[in-house]
Parts: structure tokens; sequence; C-alpha cells
């Protein structure tokens, strides 16, 4: 995690209410992250626990992981474009003259930020038929579709992400990989 | 469609899109070249869930958070220290014991970038004041990093397992064979470097501070023991074991080491997170890929083309070792198993070979490419973490790609390597 993330790993590059409003998001977008994973473990632990040491499995215990890895991911694919962190193959673009990296960073930002908004769309649709279809998960008797209402969310704010990057990129005279991080900044603690 | 989606693929990939990108895109022209129309993309989301779903994956974000406690913790410096303390004063001490010291933490962490950061981070600068050239220690320290990929815990290899519906513990179990066979090579030539150089060795320790190191180490070496003799006694599942680590390392670095603190336990799942994630998007992504393709028949064209039928079984493994290997060259080990095991997923059924040999072959070719330029995904991560320019890091690799190469092409000729562990434990 770089400095600036270490002083402020919320702040946000946008201008007056909305950077109120996008900071606030990658709050709720990382206490997600943590939240799941932390939730996710406990629940793990607890089932293998309760299975060897007191002959009782969690009878939830799988559904909630399938609910929480759901929740994981697509919180993550939007705070890992705010923070560029998707992983890239970037050896041809970073061999490019700085003006093409610039156009092609455009790109990149507006293509995925397209597909980003695709798929959101495409998932609302799966949500309406799951819906329709009036599933349960069986333990916990919950809609199945409740299950994948971050999924739409996670890709439009992942979209916005990249649509702000392209922007940015439009606007300003450096570079970005994302609306938070210039492009070149040295990380100092690798993260795995 | 199948060129049309592979060229497609290729340019996106090899443009720096984020590598969700060219496989959704590449699927949803799948889609489209099938259905003709927008109708039916809910169901690509579908088989994006369907990908996420499989409940053995959970052992993935459970495995990178034992690890990711453990970098910032201090089971790696005991795990050096004790390893160091009886290999340090042989010619060439300091190489095996890196080279050790990456394999146990592999057994330890299962991740090659955690690897070289834990392990490498701190030996690389003991071994440049020992008189090793540059050259040759981020060499050493990428490819026994490597070592990770097949001593489970492995995430290659769970990823691996849910795709092609293998037995993760067969997996892991196998993988072992062939790694040591590795540390025992890479030694051999890191002996035979200190030897021809004249590296001066370190001197050598005394049995009371070896005692002392290995019972500072206890603790740490406890989670092979969860995870190979967890899976290896049938006690565990993959996932199971991947809790137990959690928990235990939990326990080792917050109430016996007390070396990270309750904030820090944020941080980590946070990170944790981030990299699950996006993982689990490619992994989603990859699916519908997959289902994209087998749908089209796409594997059975491509496979008829290079007339992989009249190869035989030794053949069709060389041909995937090759497929495996060139792709990691370029791509991310995980995007590469996402996209090629699907397509040879086929013919290894049918020339009947042993899906877990097949396993540990792909998994091995992984680790060969991630560390051969020109862009294999390790390389890069040294660059990151050392700060070393390219030429430097990729300036030893070679001797390296040939001890790999070397262990292959014994794994195609004596599967026995692979199997053996896993027979005398599964069968």
């Amino acid at each position: 995690m770089d400095e600036t993330t270490e002083n402020n790993p919320h702040e946000s590059s946008l201008p007056g209410v909305l950077g109120v409003i996008d900071s606030a998001i990658s709050r709720v977008e990382s206490v997600l992250l943590a939240a799941g994973v932390l939730m996710m473990a406990v629940n793990t632990i607890a089932n293998v626990v309760g299975r060897y040491v007191f002959q009782y499995s969690l009878f939830f215990s799988e559904e909630l992981n399938r609910i929480l890895i759901i929740l994981i991911t697509f919180a993550g694919i939007s705070y890992a474009a705010r923070q560029g962190r998707h992983i890239r193959m970037s050896a041809i673009y970073d061999a490019l003259p700085p003006p093409a990296r610039k156009g092609f960073m455009v790109l990149i930002a507006a293509v995925t930020a397209l597909c980003m908004f695709a798929l959101c769309y495409f998932s609302i649709g799966y949500i309406n038929k799951v819906a329709t279809s009036g599933r349960v998960l069986p333990a916990l008797q919950l809609p199945v579709y409740w299950i994948f209402l971050w999924v739409p969310v996670g890709f439009f704010m992942t979209g916005l992400q990249y649509s702000l990057t392209a922007i940015k990129n439009i606007v300003s005279k450096d570079i970005y990989l994302s609306t938070r991080v210039l492009e070149g900044y040295d990380n100092d603690e690798q993260e795995i | 469609m199948a060129t049309t989606i592979f060229i497609i693929m290729i340019v996106l990939l090899l443009l720096g899109f984020p590598m969700m990108i060219p496989l959704l895109v590449a699927t949803f022209v799948g889609f489209m070249f099938m259905f003709g129309n927008l109708g039916q993309m809910d169901f690509m989301v579908q088989q994006m869930m369907a990908g996420i779903r499989p409940a053995s994956l959970i052992a993935v974000p459970m495995f990178i958070l034992a690890a990711d406690i453990m970098t910032r913790g201090q089971s790696a410096s005991r795990l050096i220290d004790m390893v160091m303390r009886f290999m340090g004063h042989i010619k060439g001490g300091l190489a095996v014991s890196t080279a050790a010291a990456c394999t146990l933490f592999g057994a330890v962490s299962g991740s090659t970038q955690a690897t070289v950061v834990a392990v490498g981070s701190p030996l690389r600068p003991r071994m440049l004041k020992a008189g090793y050239k540059d050259s040759f220690v981020l060499a050493l320290i990428i490819n026994a990093s490597d070592i990770a990929f097949l001593i489970p815990p492995s995430i290659g290899m769970i990823i691996y397992g849910v795709i092609s519906s293998t037995s993760i513990s067969e997996l892991f179990i196998a993988g072992i064979g062939p790694g040591l066979l590795l540390l025992l090579l890479f030694s051999a030539y890191s002996v035979a470097y200190a030897t021809i150089n004249n590296v001066p060795t370190e001197p050598k320790a005394s049995w009371s501070e070896r005692a002392q190191a290995v019972k500072n180490a206890l603790w740490p070496l406890g989670f092979p023991v969860i995870i190979v003799g967890g899976i290896y006694g049938g006690i565990f599942s993959p996932t199971e074991a991947a809790a137990v680590c959690v928990l235990y390392a939990f326990v080792l670095e917050f109430l016996v080491f007390r070396s990270l603190n309750l904030p820090d336990i944020y941080r980590i799942a946070k990170s944790t997170g981030l990299i699950t994630a996006v993982v689990f998007i490619l992994v989603g992504a990859g699916a519908a890929f997959s289902w994209v393709i087998s749908f089209a028949q796409v594997p059975q064209a491509i496979l008829a083309a290079v007339g992989i039928s009249e190869m035989g079984p030794k053949g069709v493994l060389a041909v995937i070792s090759i497929a495996f290997f060139v792709g990691c060259m370029f791509v991310d080990p995980i995007v590469v198993i996402l996209i090629l095991v699907p397509i040879f997923a086929p013919v290894v059924e049918t020339v009947g070979l042993d899906p877990v040999l097949v396993g540990v072959i792909i998994t091995l070719q992984v680790a060969i490419g991630s560390a051969t330029p020109p862009f294999g995904c390790d390389i890069f991560t040294a660059i990151a973490i050392f700060k070393r320019p390219y030429i430097d890091v990729i300036r030893g690799i070679f001797p390296f790609t040939v001890i790999l190469f070397a262990v292959s092409v014994a794994l195609i000729f004596f599967p026995q390597i692979a199997l053996f562990l896993r027979d005398l434990a599964f069968r």
C-alpha cells in the first residue's frame, strides 16, 4: 500500500459533494471487504471446529460463504478499480511513449467501463429471472435473488470508476491508472 | 468463431486491458455468434455466478488470508533462521538455505509472491554481502519461490481442481514429489555455483544454537503438519485445512508471538479481500468463457487441427506442457489455467490421462513460464519488490530454466515422481 493510501486511503479526487460521496463509497467498500473476509473466516473456522470438536456442522455454513464470496468479489472489483489493482499485462503498454500510453489508457478505461455497465444491465436481467423463479436457499430460507443484489451494484461502481479514470486522463496532464493512482508511482510495501 | 474470439482476446490482453476484459469480451462475442442477439446475456451472468459458486474455492481466500497474516508476522523469519543454522556452513549454504526456506514457506503460504516478499526480501541482502552475484540471487529467489506453486497449499492447483473436477487433496499430495526434486536440483546448482565462483562459506552453528532455532521455528512448522498431515491423513478437506491454517496463523501471530495487533486484522482482511476479488472475478469470467467455447465445440476443433489424437498420451502431455509454458511467459498463471484447462479437457479424457498428473504438470509449467522472459509475471514481482531493472532480474535465469525443463521432461516419462505419494495416500 502506497503512502497516500496510508495517509488517507479514501481520499477522493472529485470536487465538492461528489468527492464526499466518492470517499464515503470507498469507505463502505473497504468495510464490506474486510468484514466479508473476516465473517467468512469465522464461519469456515466455526464449521470445522463444530464438526470435529462438537460433531455438529453449521447447517447454513456453505450458503453463508456463498453469500459472502459474492459480496467480497463485487465490493472488491470496484475497490480494486479505484486502487488500480486489477491484474493486467502491461509490458507492451509500458514500452510505448507517454502520449500513446495516455491515449491507450483512455481507450482501456472507456472500454472497460462500457463492459462493466453492460454486465450491470445483464445482471439485473439475471436477477429478474431468478426472482421470478421464486427459488429460496434451502438452509437459510432466503430468496436466492437476494444474494445477487450486490452484483449489478459492483459492476456499476466499477464501471463508474473506469469512466472517471478515462475522464481524468482526458482532462489532466499526467497519466492515471485509476482515479487515485498515478502511473509509475512506486509502491513501497508490496502486498501479496 | 474460434479464430475471431482468440484474436480479440490476444489483442486485448497484449494492449494491457485488465485481464477480466479479454475474457468477458471474448465470451460476449461467443454469445453473439451463438444466439445472435442480446436476449441471452443474463445467461452469461449466470455462468459467471456458477463459476465462483463451488464451495472448494473458499480455500483460496482462506489460504491468502493465512499467508497475509504470516507475511506480516514472524513465521517467515523464524523458518529462515532455522534452515540457516543447519545449512549455512556448507559450500553455497546460503543459497541452499534460501531455496529451502522458499520451499518451506511455500508449504506454509501457497503464494509465490508472498514467498518472494517473506523470504527473498530478508535473504537477498545477506547473499549479496556474502559475495553472490545479484543476477544469481534474483534468479534463485524467483525460481525457488516458484516451488511454492507445487508444494501444498497451491492456489493454482485449487483452481485447476475446481474447473477440471479433480480432487484437490490428491493434487496437493502429488505436488510434493516434484517440488522436492526441484529443491534438490536447485540446491545442487547452488553448491556448484558457489564452488565455481568460490563464494566464502558461513560459520558453522553450534548444536545449541540449532536447537534454539528449531524451538523458535516449531510453531510455524505446524502449518505443513496441518496441511499435509491433515489432507494426507484424510482428516481435512483443503478448505477445512485452509480454515484451520487461518485460525493457527491468527493464534500464532496475535497471541503467541504478539507480532501483530487488532487494527492489523482490518488491514489484512481488506488486503485479502482485494486479492480475492481480483482473482474471483477472473474465475467467474473464465467460467463463462469456458462454457461458451465448450458449447461451441471450440476445443475439439482446435485439438483436431493440431492432430492431437495421433500423438498418444506422452505427446499430449508434451503439447499441454508447451501450451501452458508459453502461455505463462505472457500472462498471469490463473488466467492461463482458466483459458487452457477447458480447451484440453476433452483430449485428457479421450487419451485416458490421469487428471492429477496433468494438474501437476500444468502447475510445473505455470511455475516455469512465470519465471521466464519476456513477460513471466514473477519477473515483474521481483522488479517491483527489489527495484532492479528488468535486464538484471532475467540475467541469471537460464540455468534454472534448464533445470525446470529437465524436471518437466522427467515428469512426463516418470509420472511416479508425482503419483508415488498420491498412490501411497489415496490408493
